[in-house]
């Protein structure tokens, strides 16, 4: 079923005016609450917009002005907290940093974007996912420095070439997106995913730490890197630019380079 | 009625930022069963927008660095305000702390010969700020995220459980304290996802909620920073203190409006940004007070020199604190030389090479070009000021963080008085580091003397309920959208009690905030408990509402300017008010037509031997003239 709320006048209240520039859009939103509905629907939202508004800006124009039990989650809303990743028009993306204007039709066609939420996790209300088996992959992998011996009492010494060797790995935002975007997470659920991959590699090739053999153990697992096909979904989706499917090509090669 | 759900901990810590995870940690390692409590996903807290870095005077680049001279920076920064016992515990445990970050992990960039490398940053005398590209915040967050799973596992290898000393209750939200006879008892919430209530009993409480500035209409801060601690304390009778002290961030996106108020790091600056007017002038020299004029170059050529040769010259006017460069921009503005869309220029494209700039600033680089589609390697931004931090909080005890309701503690921005009238860039993740430890300490050191356990009575539970389920039940005939109120209070701060304040217009904020309060307490949300974020709202508010109410009534009986609080109609600073804290209390707590009361305490004096970390000439321009001479 296929609830459409008109523009002019919202179940909630009195909206904005619309500014100069603006464009009406066609939101698709899938909608699912798992305590009360067997089945997802999906909802459909007129919504004007400016070319330079973000997803983010329409799902809250949705929230504040046509379906207040619209629920997503969102935080900083410029791409560092990792909190609203989803599936924008079939590709997982931040929504606070995809902008309208990439998106619309071209030749002044009408414009519709469908939102989901990302995949392979359960959801528990709409664009909402349970995080859990995501986080519990990253925890697996033992994502902390790892050093023995006495602790200094001022920093360890890091040369600047030895610190770059790992920079890429370390901007990760656990947002999800390369996990989620994974065809082999998709159907393998036990697969620690690229995410994982990726903060186990933060470490293994961090010159201060001294565990990454024990990560290295735990992903040559059969859950591990050698479940990972080279589809390079992951590297597409990061919002960071971080380059994933290397980041598991090279622990790939660690395995079996530097241990055999 | 579902049973409630119940825990037992012995220190709560609510917020998972900086300052509550560093506070949660120091409770497990002193051998507390800790529990913290956060709004959004474990390790989303909105530290993680922090960009410039870490003050702690390590003295990597520059080895003139001492804490002496980060907390006469400090004070200087806070305009004298500041708790002088705070200032000097933060600048003296700062590089601990950061060592000790290192130890769990945290990347830094580094100096030619491997040391944490540190940069400038407005009002630090020396390159002080350790830092990781401009996402240090990030990463102080995800080593403080990491050090808690490693402790997790340790926990397990012993007991069998990763939980047994330390679990993460996220997206949960507290909406009051529990207290027996005045102290503290337990805090009750509900999880945001299902709108189950949860009774937390616990002798000690460590508030880490961050900030205000959802109360504002431009601000960089994130949703969750609805003054919820500030809130909470004021209901158990804590007091509040330097409330009226909001800093706006001198550099915030002005275009488009889907972005206006993110932050603009003032790395930029630090790096070799300058401001310029639509004239293309470089303004800042025209806007250095006079108490800064021996430490601020007034022409460019010297200014320039400065990032090569700081020894030799002054620094460049665009590093001053951040309320002065604030308060410039909007006269610049206000005087028509602003840029078409109301802020100034922020040019870092003719200072730089353009693969310079990438490899110091990228993630600037990167929310310029994707957020607004600007390149800053070609063209400038533009900025202007944007509501960024509180420094009013709860007023604390500075060696151990408590409050003054006994078990309740608040740690980083939540709690006041350690940044004075204004806080300086990258004082924030270093105060977290500090006081998070130190309240965690403390927490600790009362629990472990209590004789007996506090005790949830079911009343108090009952009432904590009545409250958070009164939303669905007000009397509201006009069905108001809690959204429009939240936009009605954001417009009211902004407009009333901003950057730039004066007495009519701040009656009028109190009116104003009267009439939201009576609108937001007979206000109805629809649906039911799960998943109602309009719910949320309604909750939300009435804790902005109170702490709004705060800011307004502190700023309006300063009669006086001061860091972050700018009165158009007693533009002078008075170093008979530097003498004065205003402490706001909450009498009748909750009770309808519950209102604020600012009262004016006297300051603590500064210890001897830390005046004499001063000139006598600097300590002229801020003290009294019998207090020189005691």
């Amino acid at each position: 079923m296929t609830a459409t709320a008109e523009v002019s006048t919202g179940s909630r209240g009195n909206q904005p005016p619309v500014p100069d520039g603006a464009i009406t859009v066609t939101v698709k939103i899938r909608r699912f609450n798992s305590e009360f509905d067997d089945e997802p629907r999906w909802d459909s939202f007129e919504i004007p917009a400016l070319p330079s508004d973000r997803v983010l800006n329409l799902l809250h124009y949705v929230k504040w002005y046509l379906d207040g039990t619209l629920t997503f989650r969102r935080s900083c809303a410029h791409g560092i907290c990792g909190s609203d990743a989803m599936r924008i028009n079939g590709v997982n993306r931040l929504a606070c940093k995809v902008l309208l204007k990439d998106l619309l039709a071209s030749g002044g066609k009408p414009t519709t974007i469908t939102i989901e939420p990302i995949k392979g996790l359960p959801v528990h209300k709409d664009l909402l996912v349970d995080m859990e088996p995501f986080f519990e992959a990253f925890k697996a992998v033992k994502p902390y420095l790892i050093t023995y011996g006495n602790e200094p009492t001022r920093e360890r010494v890091q040369s600047i070439a030895d610190r770059e060797r790992f920079d890429d790995t370390t901007k990760c935002i656990l947002c999800a997106a390369c996990t989620t975007s994974c065809p082999v997470y998709w159907t393998e659920g036990s697969y620690f995913g690229p995410a994982a991959i990726v903060n186990a590699h933060r470490f293994i090739f961090d010159s201060r730490d001294e565990g990454a053999e024990e990560r290295l153990d735990i992903l040559n697992d059969i859950d591990g890197v050698w479940r990972c096909r080279t589809t390079f979904n992951c590297t597409d989706a990061c919002p960071r630019g971080i380059q994933v499917t290397k980041a598991i090509q090279e622990v790939k090669r660690a395995l079996l380079f530097k241990r055999v | 009625m579902p049973e409630l759900e119940r825990h037992s901990f012995d220190v709560l810590v609510i917020g998972a930022g900086g300052a509550g995870l560093r506070a949660a940690i120091e409770a497990r390692e002193h051998g507390m069963r800790t529990a913290v409590l956060c709004k959004s996903l474990f390790g989303k807290a909105h530290t993680v927008m922090a960009e410039g870095g870490i003050a702690a005077a390590m003295g990597n680049v520059n080895s003139n660095d001492s804490w002496q001279v980060h907390f006469r920076d400090t004070m200087r920064g806070g305009k004298f305000l500041n708790n002088w016992r705070m200032a000097e515990l933060h600048a003296r445990e700062a590089p601990d702390r950061v060592w000790e970050l290192e130890t769990y992990g945290a990347l830094f960039d580094r100096t030619k010969d491997g040391r944490i490398s540190q940069r400038n940053f407005g009002g630090h005398e020396y390159p002080r700020l350790a830092h990781v590209g401009d996402r240090t915040g990030l990463e102080l967050i995800r080593s403080l995220q990491q050090k808690v799973v490693s402790l997790q596992q340790d926990d397990f290898a012993e007991t069998g459980d990763y939980e047994s000393r330390l679990k993460v209750f996220q997206e949960f939200t507290v909406t009051d304290l529990v207290l027996d006879d005045g102290r503290v008892a337990g805090a009750f919430g509900y999880w945001r996802e299902s709108g189950r209530f949860v009774l937390f009993e616990a002798p000690a409480v460590v508030l880490a909620t961050g900030g205000i500035g959802k109360s504002f209409k431009v601000t960089s801060n994130s949703w969750e920073y609805t003054g919820d601690g500030h809130a909470l304390a004021l209901r158990a009778g804590a007091s509040l203190i330097n409330m009226e002290f909001v800093q706006f961030h001198p550099t915030g996106m002005v275009w488009p409006p889907s972005v206006k108020g993110i932050l603009v790091t003032e790395s930029v600056r630090g790096d070799g940004g300058v401001l310029r007017n639509s004239d293309g002038k470089r303004f800042m020299f025209d806007y250095i007070p006079e108490v800064f004029k021996d430490k601020y170059a007034d022409n460019e050529a010297e200014a320039d020199r400065w990032y090569a040769d700081p020894e030799h010259n002054r620094r460049p006017p665009e590093l001053l604190p951040r309320d002065e460069v604030a308060r410039a921009i909007n006269s610049e503005v206000k005087a028509g030389r602003g840029s078409e869309h109301g802020g100034v220029f922020l040019d870092v494209s003719t200072r730089l090479p353009a693969e310079e700039i990438t490899r110091r600033l990228p993630s600037m680089h990167h929310q310029f070009k994707e957020l607004a589609d600007v390149d800053i390697t070609a063209q400038p931004m533009e900025v202007g000021p944007t509501c960024h931090y509180v420094m009013g909080g709860v007023q604390v005890d500075p060696d151990t963080g408590a409050s003054s309701v006994p078990g309740l503690f608040a740690a980083g921005e939540v709690s006041g008085g350690m940044h004075g009238s204004n806080r300086l860039g990258g004082n924030s993740l270093s105060d977290l580091l500090v006081f998070g430890r130190r309240a965690g300490a403390g927490a600790s050191g009362y629990v472990s003397e209590l004789s007996a356990r506090p005790v949830c009575s079911s009343e108090a539970v009952a009432e904590a309920e009545r409250v958070a389920v009164a939303p669905f039940s007000g009397s509201d005939e006009g069905g108001e959208n809690p959204y429009t109120l939240h936009m009605e209070l954001q417009q009211a701060m902004n407009d009333l009690v901003g950057i730039i304040r004066k007495a009519e217009e701040m009656d009028q904020a109190i009116k104003r905030l009267d009439e939201l309060k009576r609108r937001a307490a007979t206000l109805v949300v629809e649906g039911h408990r799960q998943f109602n974020p309009g719910w949320h709202l309604a909750l939300d508010l009435r804790n902005m509402l109170v702490v709004s109410e705060c800011v307004a009534k502190a700023a309006l009986m300063r009669t006086e300017s001061r860091g972050g609080h700018t009165r158009d109609d007693y533009p002078q600073m008075e170093a008979d008010w530097r003498r004065k804290l205003l402490v706001c209390r909450l009498p009748g707590a909750d009770g309808p037509g519950a209102s604020v009361e600012v009262v004016e305490e006297p300051q603590i004096p500064i210890r001897s031997d830390l005046l004499e970390l001063f000139e006598h000439a600097e300590l002229q321009k801020y003290l009294t003239a019998d207090e020189l001479e005691g």
